[in-house]
């Protein structure tokens, strides 16, 4: 890493010429713009067409302060990072909760009323002609000259910004953007924000594309409202796909080879920009990750890193299982169009109960869990924990009160450990813990489920059954009082079936509540005491195992025929 | 009563915004079926549009140079034979290799075909706007006393009768049906014996004749250039969500509704105001009614 910094400056010293230090300072503040880009996109997963426009903004903003405020020539860069930053939040605010094919179309209307209003507000920006004679920059009271100084402090604020993104999202922070980013309902089941986590990363991105905006402004010395336009935005995200979405380093390696494609590609006249789009589409097909990654995986092979070799188990401590009240569901109704899902239900479940839910398909079993647990709010009814009313609480709020849940397809990302993956949870606890303290108790809760030998593997390497367990793990690593499981039993061997539900009685031994919904009627029978049975939609039955088991009513719904084939 | 003058200036700006209308939802009616059909935005949509004008600016100029006057609507199906293997490029590119990603992994590849296409269109078309062909040439019809270009009539009449063609290729025959089982759910279809892949690729190719189509008859109004892309699939974007996403009748309203407000605005304010206005009721809808004004509220199911 070193040495090619040194190697480049070497050349840039010896050989480059006042174009060639310009281009390697455009390269810098390209490097910050795609730095942005990357916590939006790859990190946040948001598809933003506005990254360009912000810079295009944070350019106009520097422009327009260093010409009309002389006073405030130490301010231009702030200013400008400000600027971007504020309308983030404000469109971030409005926009960030649409889907993604939404989300792209607002940001890329948002990005053309900025291009607008840079061509057509001419009083304020000049107009078509821009604002011409942006001096260099200023630093704490002494004017930088151009050439040199723009270069080492284009290059050195990246650097300080790239070092503060790889830090801040070395720990907890970058496992709980990626499982927010691929399995954003399974993040908000273990308490994680998941639109705080967007808007922060939607709004920190667009102050970097703002700063390398304001320093554009002053490297060229002209601001035109090229800067706001699409092919800024589309250079920007090429660069990131080249690069890599993720990795710090393809930031620098994706703006160094936009700058300087034109340059490199030079033979090819001016056709190096079809040369350009096509390697980016490449990229795409072949290598989505980029070439950091690429880099990466060859250094690996080189180089084998260390296996982890801490093996920490840390228990938490007994006291920290919630006592929260009991869970208290009161004429629950929801609706999906005609279809009603749930009909006046009403159950409860007591402080440290195990309770089964059983009932044929679409009977509204998992519409239930999902009410409970905040992924749908009822239509009526009301749902309480203890003295909390958990109606119109977003799925991360109940999760922080208590409720855990597990899912009928695991929502584990494919190339997280499972150690990670469960340690991911720790996330959201309050204060939060560091990541070598989560793993530990990691390591703990997956000992519990008797899977901790698969603690290194990728969850996309596990089997269907493995996988499940592994969000039990997760779900405990909330540190539950009430447990929610969707079908934890499907998809198992009749074996597995038999030692998951040893476990699951084991740990609500130790105080956690369980509320299990299943088909399998023997499954449930060995790990819960009471059983509810819903028919579409409604409570048909709600009692101890045996008098439920028993029950005509739950014999014609669920097994079509009242004999005593059930208990043979 | 409205005087005269100002009555046959009604008609004509109608006439323009529904010609407009038409041809917007022909490029809005490939980039739905494509949408359905690949279950992701083609970003290169509007640069097939574009290409679709350069086609027609070309070959008329290469019939010229030859030595032979045709009518432009001679022209038009060549086009879109063009357009149609652009569409194929598209797919073959941008959709095939990334079928079993993400969406996002399709959206970003035809980003980046986006460029490309319009990098090869500045390198070898030029920069310059230029006109493509009038499909119907000669002086205004007079209709009932008011003067009406021909441009816009044969505009309405050819999109009309592609619209139709489509409409009854969906509804009336046995691969219409099985497109639309794919456009519902591809993995189910691919389990009822359906080629849903080959499907797919066939409404690349269908989208992109039409976008070639648009591209064509717009381009003797309001020209042909490299830069024109991303401006009409904006359009066709936004036509898309505020239909309904994926519902080929609300794109076509959207289309004939983003045409009339864009013409009625242009002619009272300013066609900076009637873009500004455009983009600032898209966000209005996205926000109010994200299921676009035609759509249904679909309650989602776990």
């Amino acid at each position: 890493m070193a040495i090619v910094v040194v190697a480049a400056v070497a050349w840039l010293a010896t050989t480059g010429d006042s174009y060639a230090i310009r281009l390697a300072t455009l390269a810098g503040t390209q490097a910050l713009l795609v730095l942005g880009y990357q916590l939006v996109f790859g990190h946040a997963g948001a598809l933003s067409l506005a990254q360009g426009a912000l810079f295009g903004l944070g350019a106009y903003v520097a422009a327009m302060v260093s010409l009309q405020a002389p006073w405030g020539l130490s301010l231009t860069l702030p200013a400008a990072a400000l600027a971007a930053m504020l309308v983030a939040a404000v469109v971030g605010a409005i926009v960030l909760r649409l889907e993604t094919h939404y989300f792209a179309l607002a940001t890329l209307a948002v990005a053309q009323l900025i291009h607008l209003a840079a061509v057509n507000l001419e009083t304020l920006t000049g107009g078509a002609n821009g604002l011409p004679g942006v001096p260099a920059v200023t630093l704490a009271g002494v004017a930088l000259g151009r050439g040199w100084p723009m270069l080492v402090l284009a290059w050195s604020l990246f650097a300080a910004a790239a070092w503060a993104v790889a830090r801040v999202l070395a720990g907890l922070n970058g496992l709980a953007l990626d499982l927010a980013r691929e399995h954003p309902s399974a993040a908000q089941s273990v308490g994680i924000d998941v639109g705080a986590l967007r808007f922060t990363a939607f709004v920190a991105g667009a102050g970097l594309a703002g700063l390398a905006g304001g320093l554009h402004a002053h490297v060229v010395g002209v601001v035109s409202p090229d800067v706001t336009d699409m092919p800024v935005m589309v250079g920007c995200l090429i660069a990131t796909v080249i690069g890599g979405r993720r990795a710090v380093a393809g930031a620098a390696l994706g703006a160094i080879l936009l700058t300087h494609a034109p340059e490199w590609f030079r033979f090819l006249e001016n056709r190096h920009l079809i040369a350009f789009g096509l390697l980016a589409l490449a990229m795409v097909i072949v290598a989505p990750n980029g070439l950091a990654d690429l880099l990466a995986t060859a250094r690996q092979r080189l180089w084998p890193p260390q296996p982890e070799t801490s093996n920490a188990v840390l228990a938490p401590p007994a006291h920290i299982i919630r006592q929260a009240g009991a869970l208290r569901v009161a004429h629950v109704g929801k609706a999906f169009g005609g279809v009603r899902a749930l009909h006046d239900v009403s159950l409860s479940v007591a402080p440290g109960e195990a309770v089964g839910v059983i009932g044929p398909n679409g009977s509204g079993k998992t519409t239930l869990l999902n009410v409970v647990t905040g992924v749908l709010s009822a239509d009526e009814g009301e749902v309480r924990l203890g003295t909390d009313s958990l109606q119109r609480k977003p799925a991360f709020a109940i999760a922080r009160l208590g409720i855990a849940r597990t899912f009928q397809q695991a929502e584990l990302s494919a190339d997280t450990t499972v150690l990670d993956a469960v340690a991911t949870a720790a996330f959201a606890r309050a204060p939060r813990p560091t990541r070598a303290v989560a793993r530990a108790e990691a390591r703990h809760w997956l000992m519990r489920v008797g899977i901790v030998d698969a603690a290194a593997l990728r969850c996309g390497a596990l089997p269907a059954g493995r996988r499940r367990l592994v969000e039990v793990a997760r779900a405990l690593m909330v540190r539950p009082c009430l447990l929610a499981l969707d079908e934890p039993g499907a998809g198992l061997s009749r074996g597995e079936r038999i030692e998951l539900a040893q476990r699951l009685r084991t740990l609500h031994s130790s105080g956690t509540a369980l509320l299990v919904v299943d088909h399998d009627i023997d499954f449930l029978a060995a790990c819960v005491d009471r059983l509810i049975c819903l028919e579409r939609g409604r409570v048909i039955a709600d009692g101890p195992l045996q008098t439920v088991r028993r029950d005509p009513q739950v014999r014609q719904a669920y097994f079509g025929r009242d004999d005593a084939a059930v208990d043979s | 009563m409205v005087p005269y003058n100002r009555r046959m200036l009604t008609v004509q700006l109608l006439i323009n915004a529904l010609a407009l209308g038409a041809a917007y939802a022909l490029v809005a009616l490939g980039f739905v079926l494509v949408l359905n059909a690949a279950g992701a935005v083609n970003f290169a949509h509007g640069d097939m549009v574009m290409l679709g004008g350069v086609a027609a600016v070309t070959m008329a100029a290469m019939l010229a140079g030859a030595g032979w006057r045709l009518p432009g609507v001679v022209l038009l199906p060549l086009v879109v034979m063009v357009a149609g293997l652009v569409g194929l490029g598209v797919a073959a590119l941008g959709f095939w290799p990334l079928r079993d990603k993400p969406p996002s992994a399709m959206f970003v590849a035809t980003i980046a075909l986006a460029a490309v296409f319009e990098q090869s269109a500045t390198a070898f078309f030029g920069p310059e706007p230029r006109t493509a062909p009038p499909v119907w040439d000669g002086a205004p019809l007079m209709i009932g006393g008011v003067a009406l270009g021909r441009q816009p009539i044969a505009l309405i009449i050819i999109a009309g009768l592609a619209i139709a063609g489509v409409y009854a290729l969906l509804e009336r025959t046995q691969a219409g049906r099985r497109f639309r089982a794919v456009a519902q759910d591809r993995d189910m279809a691919r389990a009822l014996g359906i080629r849903a892949v080959r499907l797919v690729v066939g409404a690349f190719v269908l989208a992109g004749g039409l976008a070639g189509l648009a591209g064509a008859l717009l381009g003797h109004q309001f020209f042909v250039s490299a830069g024109q892309g991303p401006g009409y699939m904006l359009k066709a974007y936004i036509a898309a969500a505020v239909g309904g996403w994926g519902s080929v009748p609300g794109a076509l309203l959207g289309a004939l509704l983003i045409a009339l407000f864009e013409t009625l605005v242009s002619a009272v304010l300013s066609a900076v105001w009637a873009q500004a206005l455009l983009y600032l009721a898209l966000l209005a809808i996205l926000l109010w009614r994200p299921q676009g004004l035609f759509g249904e509220v679909v309650g989602r199911r776990a």
